[in-house]
């Protein structure tokens, strides 16, 4: 199994190296990092500028240099604040990978509960409701559903219910200056992660029915049927297990592309996670910032890919190399 | 943005089409009736100029912001602009982002898939590392620098939407080719002496043209929504053009005020485009692959 | 001190913050602060209060100088600053702060400016060491000998701050100097004992936990401002046990929060659904609305680019504007109907002659001078001269929905009247970084925000600070503005001690910079401040520190909030 993980995690990273490679690069091509400095009064700002990050020499050069200092976990300095880049990464991605875990649990769980349930109830009432659901989440754009989200749900609630405080809270992840893990936090949770997931959770559980569907049509199930195995048993020991395989890779794939949603979401929620360092950043064009946002977002991408896989490979002994 | 690419993860043999799967898609009324909405929607785009019962950027002042009545069906905008005719105009603005952006990453995708379907293993090996690669790049990330960088203009939106939607079809073409390449009737062509060009064009593609007409309609799905998100963040088209997600965008403010109907119109339009581009789109896919069919 | 701040909004862009009275804390349910009614005169009660956008850092004279809301969620409440602003007989005035024992006395001494301040004994910082004569001396050397300092302004006229005395601070000047008291006022003063042989900048850039003023600010970047009272305060102590500043992500947000009341104060940017907040009735809401700000917005036209390049056609193209027909469309609920024509910002209206009133709408005058300058028009068609279409590039920054629809409205005024007009918006760090520097503009759209009451407006239209080698590329004269008889009116109001002749003079320039068009202003962009009736204190608009500068005298009706 060690061996198994080890491999998995060596073979990442060459993808690694030349995603941040390929990001490193297009930042560079596309944002200026001697803006700011150009500004100064002191002409000699840029050329010191230029030495530092090797500019007149090629990219891989450049990129060398980069590596090396991010190994030593300096990213640079942020054009906009000052701060170490490093610093400013930590703290959003910490926000950031709150909303994804709790985003990508409560998904998960919609999903392929909703996905069993149609899957039993193939082309009923229930099931034509929920399919007709998952295609208006998967049709509606992210954006929208989190400003009608809030209209309804934040501020409607609110008024119908004479509330003097919204029941789902929707700027930041704590009211006021608080933290931790409260109830106050949880409530602030729930638009947020609507937001971010109503596509996924649509497309999961699609995906969910299908493979239940096709796994309870399937010989060893009505075999078990017919030796009056209990249903309920049935459908979670047999049908379901083998059912959730497919949904896992998909799983993988979908918590990477889940990054472009987190920059719409922290936007309308006010959450200081990648996203809105992203947007600030783009903002201003913080170069240090856009480039090590971009490297590490591929990185976070590709150890999500990475642990998916070998939760697969977990769940299904046959992945495994023998 | 993980919307719409469900169908590249259920690649199956594509049954020839032809008369038998219009029949079967017809069977299928959702789609049809999507069909219709999407034909009826486009057409009425399309016919903007003629139908819109406004020029979409005149503009009223004095009138400024009234909610939908019998002169403007769907009210104004804070310029007095009749809502109404702008969706319309919108809409060809849209709709052709999606339909280019669709054509577009299908072209490449389609291509890229079936030579790295079709051309070996080294070939396969070095495309699909590509490809995956291009899987990992965060993609609204390094759109949104391309425009802010490159500019606005609907060709350059076009151009990076196809940029990240293109590795989805070039994932199913190569599966559906893989599996194909084995079969009696390549190894036949193979056989007389057919080259290679020739018999990915002659014999490979037309039997992939299923699950490529799928993930056309997916693609056009999630490239209208993928640019009103765009919008969202702020690179939309620049004016006087507009498209319905620089619409829905301009109407973000308006959230619990009595302007809240401008949020309705192109969200509704968006919604109803890809909803029905969706039903088409997957009663395609159970008109080519009949295993998915709700039993 | 001139603050040459731009008022960088919109959903994209910026973070809104707002305030809101509420209960922080865990379970949601009120654990903020000694609550309940009763005679107890302990501050009590938390409130959360906006900031429309996060400030970039809080070295307040350096990087993240003019910070509009760096200034009104920490500096204003930690920096010790020599005058407060008050409104007296109508008149926006500097009063003495609490950090003075009274009104600074100017003087002459062997024919050299000399400003002498009496400090209130009381004054002292947060951790106890009094507030003297040798903090202002170290100000004056930290601006003039810092590196990255945002404006050296008047400070370089300093020939020296005598701290022998140290409840008296004399400041002797060079030159003679109108300005004086925007000194140690918009930059306040630093905390010599805390800051001297040390990195300023990088002491403060994350924020600090002295202060000198009534509130400790602790801030948690991307989230939030923290204020709570400083124990050495020696004002009046804040009646609040906390203040929260939020940071918000766009105006829209700003504007959901206040409406659903998990924030209860905001002072937001004019965006049309604010106006139309504003005019619409709720009980739960209190407001004000002032045009008296310090802010002008205004179409910048670059002097230098074809077809502005002569004067005639830049007053085509005022008179080519309907403005008043802009402002009623963005502002006419408000009850703002007409223009503002002068560059002085409405703060300073006495110093201000209503110059651009002469440029209204009138299609008839367009056409003169166009053809007087050698444009011809075929019917509807663009004005053409020598082959060249009278094009305008209108810009604003990205992200401001107010902006970019006043922009559209301009672009059909324009067309009507012969114009090309083609929108080319910008991020606002190229806009100002780039564009505006370098010249590489047409027409934009954009505030100027001034926080000081002394007028002068030589900084952005005297020929000498066009960005060029003479002043090393950082004169703000971005619209090339070349008026040889204006120069002299303009430097004169940055100098002249006697307050009609600086008048005279500033109005004279005026009348000159309207002649020769060299930019139409707009309107004064109000401000508006909206919040919950809760809420009890003094709360009005202060143009130039901000809503929240006298936060620590707000309480919340029942010591709930």
């Amino acid at each position: 199994m060690l061996t198994f993980v080890a491999r998995r995690a060596l073979a990442a990273v060459p993808v690694l190296l030349v995603a941040s490679f390929l990001s490193f690069w297009f930042v560079r091509v596309t944002v200026d990092p001697t803006a700011k400095v150009r500004q100064s009064r002191d002409p000699q700002a840029v050329a010191r500028l230029r030495e530092r990050l090797r500019l007149d020499e090629p990219v891989v050069v450049q990129y060398g240099v980069w590596v090396r200092d991010a190994l030593r976990g300096d990213l640079g300095t942020s054009e906009r604040t000052g701060e170490p880049v490093s610093r400013m990464l930590r703290r959003a991605l910490w926000t950031t990978t709150q909303l994804l875990l709790w985003g990508t649990a409560a998904a998960a769980l919609v999903a392929v509960a909703v996905g069993v349930y149609s899957a039993l109830r193939a082309g009923g009432v229930a099931d034509h409701l929920l399919t007709t659901l998952a295609f208006l989440g998967l049709a509606m754009p992210p954006f929208w559903f989190g400003l009608l989200a809030i209209q309804i749900l934040a501020v409607d609630l609110t008024r119908w219910l004479g509330l003097s405080e919204p029941l789902f809270g929707f700027v930041g992840l704590h009211s006021g200056d608080g933290s931790g893990f409260t109830l106050d936090y949880l409530r602030h949770l729930v638009l947020p992660v609507m937001t971010l997931t109503v596509g996924i959770v649509a497309e999961w559980s699609r995906f969910q029915r299908a493979s239940m569907v096709e796994v309870l049509a399937a010989p060893y199930i009505r075999t078990a049927r017919a030796k009056g195995v209990p249903r309920s048993r049935l459908v979670v020991r047999h049908a379901l297990r083998n059912a959730l395989l497919p949904l896992v890779t998909v799983m993988a794939l979908d918590v990477g592309l889940l990054f472009g949603g987190v920059i719409v979401t922290e936007q309308i929620f006010s959450i200081p996670g990648m996203g809105r360092l992203f947007v600030e950043s783009l903002r201003v064009g913080d170069a240090p910032v856009l480039v090590a946002w971009t490297v590490v977002t591929a990185a976070f991408v590709i150890a999500a890919n990475l642990v998916a896989d070998l939760a697969y490979g977990f769940l299904d002994p046959r992945v495994r190399p023998r | 943005m993980s919307t719409g690419h469900g169908a590249d993860r259920r690649p199956g043999p594509s049954a020839p089409p032809g008369r038998r799967a219009l029949r079967r898609f017809v069977r299928r009324r959702p789609a049809v009736v999507a069909l219709v909405v999407l034909v009826l929607l486009a057409a009425a785009c399309a016919a903007a100029p003629w139908l819109a019962p406004y020029p979409p950027n005149r503009q009223d002042l004095l009138l400024g912001p009234v909610p939908p009545n019998r002169s403007h069906w769907l009210g104004t905008d804070e310029l007095g602009r009749d809502q109404l005719s702008r969706i319309l105009h919108a809409g060809r603005i849209s709709l052709s982002i999606g339909l280019a952006v669709g054509a577009l990453s299908t072209a490449v995708g389609t291509a890229v898939g079936a030579v790295a379907g079709y051309a070996g293993r080294r070939v396969d090996q070095a495309l699909m590392r590509v490809t995956d690669l291009f899987l990992v790049l965060p993609g609204i990330a390094i759109l949104a620098i391309a425009l802010e960088r490159l500019g606005r203009s609907p060709a350059v939106i076009v151009l990076v939407l196809a940029g990240l939607f293109w590795m989805y079809v070039a994932r199913v073409v190569r599966a559906e080719v893989l599996s194909l390449r084995e079969r009696e009737f390549v190894e036949a062509a193979r056989a007389v002496g057919a080259s290679g060009t020739r018999i990915v064009v002659r014999h490979l593609l037309p039997n992939v043209v299923g699950v490529v007409v799928v993930n056309a309609a997916l693609a056009v799905a999630a490239a209208i929504i993928a640019e009103s998100t765009l919008s969202f963040l702020g690179f939309g088209v620049q004016p006087p053009a507009t498209s319905w997600g620089v619409m829905l965008a301009d109407a973000e403010g308006y959230v619990a005020t009595p302007q809240a109907y401008l949020l309705y119109g192109p969200g509704v339009a968006i919604l109803l485009t890809v909803l029905s581009v969706n039903f088409v789109g997957d009663g395609l896919r159970e008109v080519f692959d009949p295993r998915t069919a709700p039993r | 001190m001139r603050r040459w701040t731009t008022m960088v909004t919109g959903a994209l862009v910026c973070a809104l913050a707002l305030g809101a009275c509420s209960s922080s804390g865990e379970g949601g349910n009120g654990a903020g602060g000694p609550s309940g009614p009763g005679p107890t005169r302990k501050a009590a009660g938390t409130l959360v209060l906006g900031a429309e956008q996060e400030p970039d850092c809080a070295d307040w004279i350096g990087s993240c100088a003019g910070s509009a809301w760096g200034l009104w969620t920490i500096q204003v409440h930690t920096i010790p600053r020599v005058f407060d602003y008050r409104k007296q007989a109508g008149v926006w005035t500097e009063v003495p702060s609490p950090l003075l024992a009274g009104a600074p006395e100017v003087s002459e001494r062997d024919g050299k400016q000399v400003v002498t301040y009496r400090l209130n004994p009381a004054a002292r910082w947060s951790d106890g060491t009094p507030i003297t004569s040798a903090d202002f001396r170290f100000t004056w050397r930290a601006v003039v000998d810092g590196e990255d300092i945002y404006d050296k302004t008047g400070y370089d006229l300093i020939e020296s701050v005598d701290d022998s005395d140290p409840r008296t601070v004399v400041v002797t000047f060079r030159e003679r100097y109108a300005s004086w008291r925007g000194l140690f006022a918009a930059y306040g003063v630093l905390p010599r004992h805390l800051l001297e042989g040390k990195d300023r900048a990088e002491e403060m850039a994350d924020g600090y936990e002295w202060s000198g003023g009534p509130w400790i600010a602790r801030w948690r970047k991307g989230e939030s401002v923290t204020l709570t009272p400083n124990p050495r305060w020696w004002g009046p102590p804040p009646k609040l046990a906390k203040v929260v500043f939020k940071f918000l992500a766009s105006s829209a947000a700003e504007f959901k929060a206040f409406e659903s009341r998990t924030v209860k104060a905001i002072y937001p940017q004019p965006q049309l659904e604010v106006v139309g907040k504003v005019t619409r009735r709720d009980p739960q809401a209190r407001r004000f609305v002032t045009t008296e700000t310090g802010n002008v917005e205004a179409l910048w036209v670059n002097n230098d680019r074809f077809p502005f390049d002569d004067v005639r056609v830049r007053q085509a193209f005022a008179y080519a504007v309907d403005r008043e027909a802009i402002v009623r469309r963005l502002f006419g609920r408000l009850g703002v109907t007409e223009p503002v024509h002068s560059f002085n910002p409405p703060i300073q209206s006495r110093y201000a002659a209503p110059a651009f009133e002469r440029y209204r709408a009138d299609p008839r005058r367009v056409e003169e001078l166009m053809r007087a300058a050698g444009f011809r028009r075929d019917g509807d068609g663009p004005w053409r001269k020598d082959g060249r279409v009278a094009e305008v590039v209108l810009t604003t920054t990205t992200g401001n929905k107010r902006r970019e629809l006043t922009l559209q409205i301009l672009q059909e005024q324009l067309r009507r009247a012969g114009f090309r007009a083609r929108i080319g918006n910008l991020p606002p760090a190229d806009l100002f970084g780039e564009h505006l520097p370098n010249g590489d503009f047409q027409v934009a759209l954009y505030a100027q925000v001034v926080t000081t009451l002394d007028p002068g407006l030589c900084v952005v239209f005297c020929a000498k600070n066009i960005p060029g080698p003479d002043n090393d590329h950082s004169g703000q004269n971005f619209t090339r503005t070349r008026v040889p008889e204006a120069d002299p009116f303009l430097e004169r109001v940055d100098v002249e001690a006697d307050e009609q002749e600086r008048i005279a003079a500033s109005k004279r320039a005026d009348e000159l910079l309207a002649e020769a068009m060299v930019s139409l202003p707009l309107d004064p962009l109000p401000n508006i401040g909206l919040w919950d009736r809760r809420i009890e204190g003094p709360v009005a608009d202060n143009p130039v520190l901000g809503m929240f500068w006298n936060v620590h005298e707000w309480r919340c009706r029942g010591g709930r909030c």
